[in-house]
């Protein structure tokens, strides 16, 4: 009798064989031990590929992942956040509502609100030490595993994905303005003399809130693509704080109920002086 | 945008994540490739038709935005997550040796070319049939039952007989 080939006898123990086939291949089986014991040792391993993998289905799903099957990632960001600038603009009556006010929310995917007094602010608040004090309390882990993940999912996207973000680079011009979607005084952190280009915007949900994501690419490997992150905050002011997670250099900080965030594989130094940069910009507005 | 549409993708996520945590060897790049699979069907939740088997629709999403993401970039690999993995615990050697086991089974799958690896997770680990796995795979059925027994069998050397000695059952236990 014919020895199976190794193809027929795993797609016989995976049940894919006809009668027939399956025939043949039992009384091979029945007549040759070698057979049988390599049989076996496939079985085996078949087993254990299996088991391999098993403690992923018991790892709680990241939030994010649950955020994204439910698409809550751009359609409530954007209702939370014309919501909020609906409550602004109430409170603030004629006066442009993004003066004096760090609205760092995003309207329609994209508003770098700073506002008058953005670094005063920061300097007015209370010691360095008393506010790392405070990050380390308040670590907010989640919300920096978060916008580290969202950075690598931006770094690892191909042409095609980017061009899903919700907010082009070309799409926050004058048009965008005259339609309402964007302030009349909206500024960009323009950060081309650090040869980063913007790419897009994406509306995002972190830890249940709003944020809006910046993407910047650059041919500068020591720079390499970077993350500018802007989010609502409950948690009181904060210094720039570095962090890591993995590979990624985070600088964040808080201020006025707003939290932002500098992500990237550059190096430290270069994200203290990029954060020099965008608050000089914000306060600039 | 239906309600149970969303509610079958939260439900299989489980799934997804362990699939893609097979075909990228990385539990955040797994997690990142899941995302961009979620953002996709949603975008293109009309093409699903209903009737067909959804996780199938699933995987064949993920195996495509992982295409995708091998094309534009060279994987890297975490190799923190291995150092993470099996030290400094206080586990009793036996379970140890057994997810040690484990992870031994995952770096060896980790290093079958992609196409092989693709048809060893959808059959062997997610259970579909050869069929279905072609369809995923978008490959005649053939071709999956040619790819799948050369990485069953290249597994086979692999792992020689400790690896297969009962090491199954100790890893279940834990």
């Amino acid at each position: 009798m014919q020895r199976p080939s190794d193809e027929t006898l795993i797609a016989y123990l995976d049940g894919e064989l006809d009668e027939r086939e399956n025939l043949e291949v039992i009384r091979a089986l029945a007549c040759d031990e070698r057979l049988q014991a390599h049989a076996e040792r496939l079985n085996a391993s078949a087993r254990l590929i299996r088991a391999a993998y098993d403690d992923v289905l018991r790892e709680p799903v990241p939030e994010r992942l649950i955020a994204a099957a439910r698409g809550e990632r751009a359609l409530s960001a954007l209702q939370r956040v014309l919501a909020h600038l609906a409550r602004w603009r109430l409170a603030l009556g004629e006066r442009p509502w993004w003066i004096g006010v760090p609205v760092a929310a995003a309207l329609a995917g994209l508003v770098v609100g700073g506002g008058l007094g953005f670094v005063a602010g920061i300097e007015q608040t209370a010691s360095l030490t008393a506010q790392q004090d405070l990050v380390t309390a308040g670590a907010g882990t989640n919300w920096l595993d978060s916008i580290a993940g969202y950075h690598k999912l931006f770094v690892n996207a191909g042409a095609n994905d980017r061009a899903l973000m919700d907010v082009p680079a070309d799409a926050t011009g004058d048009a965008a303005r005259k339609a309402g979607q964007l302030p009349a005084d909206f500024r960009l952190p323009n950060l081309k003399p650090w040869s980063l280009d913007f790419q897009g915007a994406r509306l995002l949900v972190i830890d249940g809130r709003p944020a809006t994501q910046l993407f910047y690419t650059t041919d500068n490997k020591n720079l390499g693509p970077l993350t500018f992150v802007e989010a609502e905050s409950s948690k009181s002011d904060l210094a720039p704080t570095f962090d890591r997670r993995e590979d990624l250099n985070i600088l964040y900080w808080r201020h006025h109920g707003h939290a932002y965030a500098l992500v990237g594989t550059a190096d430290i130094g270069y994200l203290w002086n990029i954060y020099n940069d965008i608050a000089w910009q914000l306060d600039a507005i | 945008m239906s309600a149970p549409f969303n509610d079958q993708l939260v439900a299989v996520l489980p799934r997804l994540r362990r699939f893609a945590r097979g075909l990228t060897g990385s539990a955040v790049e797994a997690d990142d490739l899941v995302q961009a699979a979620c953002e996709r069907a949603l975008s293109r939740a009309h093409q699903f038709q209903p009737g067909t088997r959804f996780d199938s629709w699933m995987f064949r999403i993920v195996q495509t935005v992982w295409i995708d993401q091998l094309r534009a970039r060279e994987i890297r690999r975490t190799e923190s997550e291995d150092e993470a993995l099996g030290t400094g615990t206080d586990e009793p050697a036996r379970r140890v040796e057994a997810r040690m086991a484990l992870r031994e089974v995952q770096a060896a799958i980790a290093v079958l070319p992609a196409e092989q690896r693709l048809a060893l997770l959808l059959v062997t680990v997610e259970g579909l049939s050869y069929r279905e796995a072609a369809e995923v795979a978008a490959v005649p059925v053939g071709t999956i039952m040619s790819r799948l027994a050369r990485a069953r069998m290249a597994l086979l050397a692999k792992l020689g007989g400790d690896a297969l000695r009962g090491s199954t059952e100790d890893a279940k236990a834990e």
